[in-house]
């Protein structure tokens, strides 16, 4: 389980609300700290319309990375189709990010925050079976989350008859791996169906059509654990955190020299703040970028540290939450380089489906390889900027649009390192190889 | 060519989706894979005679012939068998199906594939297409697979990128990816 980093102690808690139990899927113990409290009051007193009014209050948006608001979603949902329609929710807890554990985090310190938010998602827009899908490759996830959703069958919060409903709703956990598209939610929803995983045209969006072609929310497993505090607490609660288009709180994976472990951030904290997070820097060592994203993500330099870490603000400037990964490359980093690796990283893990999926994220990629390896055409910067422009216009899934960001934005902040590397076939960071490094670079490397 | 670009790079994924999804089926594709294995094709029923006599023998719920597949080692086909009573012969079941037969053989021979397809009645290139796209799943036995060894090592997989991030950020000297060139003093 990856560490929690130290936060100030006015931060708000709403997904990690409940403080770490002995054995997280001990029922008794989540009850007495308020797990369920939520879908209680959403079933007995609220009821599905107003649960949705609630959620929309609260201004709760995906934190899967789209931000896409999450009551809207499941009116979406609920209306879509005919009144005794077979409707789906699909927890989406594959964490496809390899260097971000922020979802794997909350299943493992609070697996009934995901269940209860999923069991409060399939009441309001009437589903009969909500499925948690997480990466097979953790074992011991599944089990926890198949022994809590036993005893909260067992007591009747889920299961035939939950909450004396007279209604029936299946938990399910399903492990799934092979591929990092899975985290999409129409490639997740291919991957339940036993299909090929790739992405689907949208719309219709799966509230409209998803698993089998029923209506279905998917849902990232923060923004459903952050729904029953929403429920108990109130929505004004939930709309006071956080930044006014961003409410509530997101996880983050901060990670720097010293430090890396998951925290949750109010959004709208200024970036400076997270990236404190992680540390200091190596003695004598200077902040050169920050990576907000993951592989897909964007380098901002220093200046732009004071930028709040919400959705529109970091799209406004080149990145995004992704999965909540934030990565801090000091001075000895190379952001050409790095643009290179991420873009390699996204193209290997396109699915091929679409012309600017399978072929423009590569030639990204090959353009990227060849700067970085004294191979430059002098109209490369060109190049990237109009095909990075198609792929973004034309593009299937937004994994290949955000696939054009790492490269997009060394591009705007970092325009003289790139053009080292264009014009001079020179790297000044003396990262890139073969290509000429800067005499400087030479004598201050540790092997002279 | 179809599969390879003027450069040499793949060009087709072999994925069929364009023929499963053109609407008036004017896309076909067959083939056999390079290693002379995996017969498959994806079409109108006219294209393909012993497709056609598939689909009826099918509808009318006779078993079907599998001619073409003889030549295949011949596998034991009881663990299939297990896997698809477990899963009730369903092919929305395909993932969990084809990851436990990969479990009882090591891998996935073609005549379970083959069988999955007969007896589930999904279309024996949509399975193909599924059980190529996840990278745990493998057509070779473990021992004998050089070439899908050489393949993988080229293709940075998933989670090789968390080390591949940490070599970029370490600077200079870490991020090497090529040998590099020989020092002279
Ligand atoms: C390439 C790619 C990878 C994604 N990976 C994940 C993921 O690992 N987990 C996740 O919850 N959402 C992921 N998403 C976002 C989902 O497509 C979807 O927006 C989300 O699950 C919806 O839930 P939300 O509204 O609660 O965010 C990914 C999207 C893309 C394009
Ligand atoms: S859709 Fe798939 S099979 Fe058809 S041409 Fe494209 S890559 Fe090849
Ligand atoms: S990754 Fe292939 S269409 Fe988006």
């Amino acid at each position: 389980m990856p560490g929690l980093l130290p936060t100030p102690t006015d931060w708000p808690r709403v997904m990690l609300a409940r403080p770490t139990a002995k054995d997280p899927a001990d029922l008794d113990v989540a009850v007495r700290n308020g797990a369920f409290a939520g879908l209680r009051r959403a079933v007995h007193e609220l009821g599905p319309e107003a649960i949705i009014r609630e959620v929309s209050a609260s201004g709760l948006r995906g934190r899967g990375g789209a931000g896409f608001p999450t009551g809207e979603k499941w009116r979406i949902c609920a209306t879509s189709g005919l009144p005794g329609q077979r409707r789906y929710v699909v927890a989406n807890g594959y964490g496809a990010d390899p260097a971000s554990g922020t979802d794997r985090y909350l299943m493992e310190r609070d697996p009934y925050a995901v269940i209860e938010g999923a069991a409060i998602a399939a009441f309001a827009v009437s589903a009969g079976e909500a499925i948690i899908a997480v990466r097979g490759e953790d074992a011991e996830i599944v089990r926890l989350l198949e022994s809590a959703i036993g005893a909260a069958e067992e007591a009747g919060f889920i299961g035939p008859d939950f909450l004396e409903t007279g209604m029936e709703l299946t938990i399910s956990v399903r492990p799934v791996q092979g591929a990092y598209m899975l985290g999409e939610e129409t490639v997740l929803l291919k991957a339940l169906e036993g299909k090929r995983g790739q992405p689907e045209q949208r719309p219709p969006h799966p509230a409209e059509r998803g698993l089998f072609g029923q209506p279905t929310v998917v849902q990232n497993v923060q923004t459903l654990a952050a729904v029953p505090w929403i429920v108990v607490n109130g929505a004004a609660a939930f709309a006071a955190i956080g930044s006014k288009g961003s409410p509530g709180t997101v996880l983050v994976q901060a990670r720097g020299a010293a430090r890396d472990g998951v925290a949750e951030v109010p959004l709208g904290t200024p970036l400076r703040e997270i990236v404190a997070l992680a540390g200091p820097l190596p003695q004598g060592r200077t902040a050169k970028a920050v990576l907000v994203g993951g592989p897909s993500g964007g380098l901002l330099p220093p200046e732009m540290l004071d930028t709040p870490y919400e959705f529109d603000a970091l799209r406004a400037a080149g990145a995004h939450i992704g999965s909540g990964s934030v990565v801090v490359a000091d001075d000895r980093a190379c952001t050409v380089d790095l643009a290179r690796l991420l873009t390699r990283f996204c193209a290997d893990e396109a699915c091929g489906k679409t012309i600017p999926c399978r072929i423009g994220t590569r030639r990204l990629s090959e353009i990227a390889e060849r700067v970085t390896s004294g191979r430059p055409r002098p109209t490369d910067t060109q190049l990237l900027g109009d095909l990075a422009s198609d792929v973004v216009e034309s593009g299937l899934c937004d994994h290949e649009r955000l696939a054009t960001l790492p490269l997009t934005s060394a591009m705007r902040y970092f325009p003289a390192e790139l053009e080292e590397h264009i014009l001079r076939s020179s790297c000044p960071a003396g990262v890139c190889n073969p290509i000429a490094m800067p005499a400087t670079a030479l004598a201050a490397s540790p092997a002279h | 060519q179809l599969l390879y670009d003027e450069y040499g790079t793949l060009k087709c994924e072999t994925c069929f989706q364009c023929a499963q999804a053109c609407p008036i089926e004017c896309i076909d594709m067959g083939g056999i894979d390079t290693k002379n294995r995996y017969h498959i094709h994806w079409g109108p029923p006219e294209t393909y005679g012993e497709r056609r006599d598939e689909s009826a023998l099918r509808r009318s719920g006779r078993p079907v012939p599998d001619r073409a597949y003889e030549h295949f080692a011949p596998i034991d086909l009881a663990p299939v068998d297990a896997v698809l009573s477990e899963y009730d012969y369903d092919p929305k079941h395909l993932l969990p199906m084809l990851e436990a037969t990969q479990a009882a053989y090591g891998y996935l021979p073609v005549a379970a594939i083959k069988h999955i397809s007969n007896m589930t009645g999904a279309w024996y290139a949509m399975i193909y297409g599924t059980a190529t796209y996840y990278g745990h799943l493998r057509f070779d036995k473990p021992a004998d697979r050089p070439q899908a060894d050489a393949l993988a090592a080229a293709r940075p997989p998933e989670s090789s990128y968390r080390d591949a991030l940490a070599g970029s950020l370490a600077g200079r000297g870490a991020a090497r990816r090529r040998p590099a060139r020989p020092r002279s003093n």
